[in-house]
């Protein structure tokens, strides 16, 4: 049983590599004091249930364009949601005034940049483009 | 590379000078849906439809218009036209919101009442996979009220979900067998509490009103005819005092909901049971519910749905005055529909609905098909 798990596991990981995900950094600015957050966290956030970060202070997501390699990866893996999915999640807190989707802020370097700059920000980039100017808090 | 630093440098410039996100944006979007419908016959009556098709019955556009004016305050607008009500447009929603703190939430204006699952969103198509909600569960024949709620979000380990509290007043009309009355419903309260955790929601509310209905009241057919009868049946079953039963001023009805859902992503299913409970005798309680199930294959999604309501008496001689009456309802529908995802703000249905009337008014009913096709967007 245990074999089987763990060749399953070596397959499931041999697929995702072969069918090529970048790897995708969550990122916050590099004066933000919060280091490592999970899974959970991230999409509560994400998804405008949780409006600041573990230490407290005020938490705004943004988001990569629409149709970005990143934003799909992020969607499905941290949110488990298809783009449909999260659209109509979204409308039902639009039309009742009950929350707002993060704001599409372009690509891997234009998110690096706003997220640098606002230790309130969080964002997603491909691990490749990450630099000094931001932290990782997860990667998937 | 100059242009990307330069493109860079100008986004910091606009994050910089907007700190606060979204403060001072005015957003702007709307849904609109537009749907075909026809009847197979004429014998029953279901989503306003007939047998020559219809294209405004299930046609709606909602705009609104929302701002945030300061880190805690906001304004909405929605205004909604619909087919169903020549096209007449009606502020559904208009309301100032007051953040206390990241859970608080305080409402004022006009809102909707939160008595069932799809209240939120009851006319954003998109946001669900059938054209309209069930009509047997759906039955409160408005939807919002002016007033004030007090939204409290919950977070603890797998679990979140909000608690509201609300508090108005609805003036405007109240269909009742056909005939429109003006209404002045009073001290419209109640409470909905809802919580998931991982694929598993649920949900209950409470709300109750006080009917206060003018014209035309005292000469029109349906509730008029009753109150007026009941008096006289009241005397000829010996029980004058029931006839007091059938008055409609300043009496309460309450109306009680609780949902289940799941949705993992591929399979999803939502329940829903409903009942009302009226002080008057004139309007007989009843209890509807329906169960909906759906699969989600990529860009498309099969469902299935069963409604069903069912009007009950009240016990003793105001039972036997109700029975004089001939309104009662009995009656259920089998809806097959498929949705399918154009793109990821577009979504096209088609949808088969068997209507069963097995008691309409007091006699025995008919059974008709209904199909309609709808294209959804939100923008």
């Amino acid at each position: 049983m245990k074999l089987f798990k763990a060749s399953c596991s070596a397959l499931l990981i041999s697929l995702a590599a072969s069918t090529a995900f970048a790897e995708i950094s969550v990122i916050v600015s590099a004066s933000n004091p919060n280091s490592t957050m999970d899974q959970a966290t991230v999409s509560k956030i994400f998804l405008g249930k949780a409006k600041s970060f573990p230490d407290g202070s005020q938490a705004l997501p943004v988001d990569q364009d629409e149709g970005s390699a990143a934003r799909e990866t992020f969607n499905s893996t941290v949110l488990g949601k298809s783009a449909s999915q999260l659209k109509s999640y979204w409308s039902r807190l639009i039309f009742t005034g009950k929350g707002t989707p993060p704001k599409p802020s372009g690509g891997d370097a234009a998110v690096k940049a706003i997220v640098a700059n606002n230790p309130n920000i969080i964002g997603y980039i491909d691990s490749s483009a990450v630099d000094a100017s931001v932290k990782v808090v997860h990667k998937f | 590379m100059k242009k990307i630093s330069a493109l860079s440098l100008l986004t910091v410039a606009i994050s910089a000078a907007a700190p606060a996100a979204q403060a001072g944006d005015l957003n702007i979007n709307g849904f609109l849906s537009v749907g075909a419908s026809m009847l197979d016959k004429n014998d029953a009556e279901i989503a306003g439809a007939d047998n020559q098709g219809g294209f405004k019955q299930d046609t709606i556009l909602g705009l609104q218009v929302s701002k945030q004016v300061n880190d805690s305050t906001s304004l909405t607008g929605q205004l909604v036209s619909r087919g169903s009500d020549n096209y007449s447009t009606e502020a559904a929603w208009a309301f100032v919101t007051y953040s206390a703190n990241d859970e608080l939430d305080l409402r004022m204006g006009r809102l909707r009442i939160p008595a069932f699952y799809y209240s939120d969103f009851l006319e954003v198509g998109y946001t669900y996979n059938s054209i309209r909600p069930a009509e047997e569960v759906y039955r409160i024949p408005f939807s919002s009220i002016d007033g004030v709620d007090l939204a409290q979000r919950f977070s603890s380990g797998d679990i979140d979900g909000t608690v509201q509290v609300y508090y108005g007043r609805y003036q405007g009309d109240f269909e009742s067998n056909g005939t429109v009355y003006e209404a002045d419903f009073r001290n419209v309260t109640g409470i909905s509490v809802s919580a998931n955790m991982g694929n598993f929601g649920s949900r209950l509310s409470y709300n109750q009103g006080e009917l206060n209905l003018g014209s035309p009241a005292p000469t029109g057919t349906g509730l008029a005819v009753a109150q007026g009868s009941a008096n006289g049946l009241a005397f000829l079953y010996g029980d004058s005092s029931a006839a007091e039963d059938f008055n409609i001023s300043g009496q309460t009805s309450s109306f009680i909901e609780a949902a289940l859902t799941y949705d993992d992503g591929t399979y999803s299913v939502l329940a829903e049971w409903t009942a009302f409970d009226h002080e008057t005798s004139v309007l007989l309680d009843d209890q509807a519910w329906m169960v909906s199930a759906a699969m989600r294959m990529g860009e498309f999604t099969p469902h299935v749905r069963y409604s069903t309501q069912k009007d009950e008496f009240d016990s003793g001689v105001e039972g036997d005055i109700q029975k004089q009456f001939g309104l009662e309802a009995d009656e259920s529908s089998i809806t097959l529909g498929l949705r399918y995802d154009y793109d990821s703000s577009t979504a096209l249905k088609f949808e088969v609905q068997n209507h069963d009337e097995k008691t309409i008014g007091g006699a025995d009913g008919d059974s008709v098909t209904l199909y309609s096709a709808a294209v959804d967007l939100v923008f």
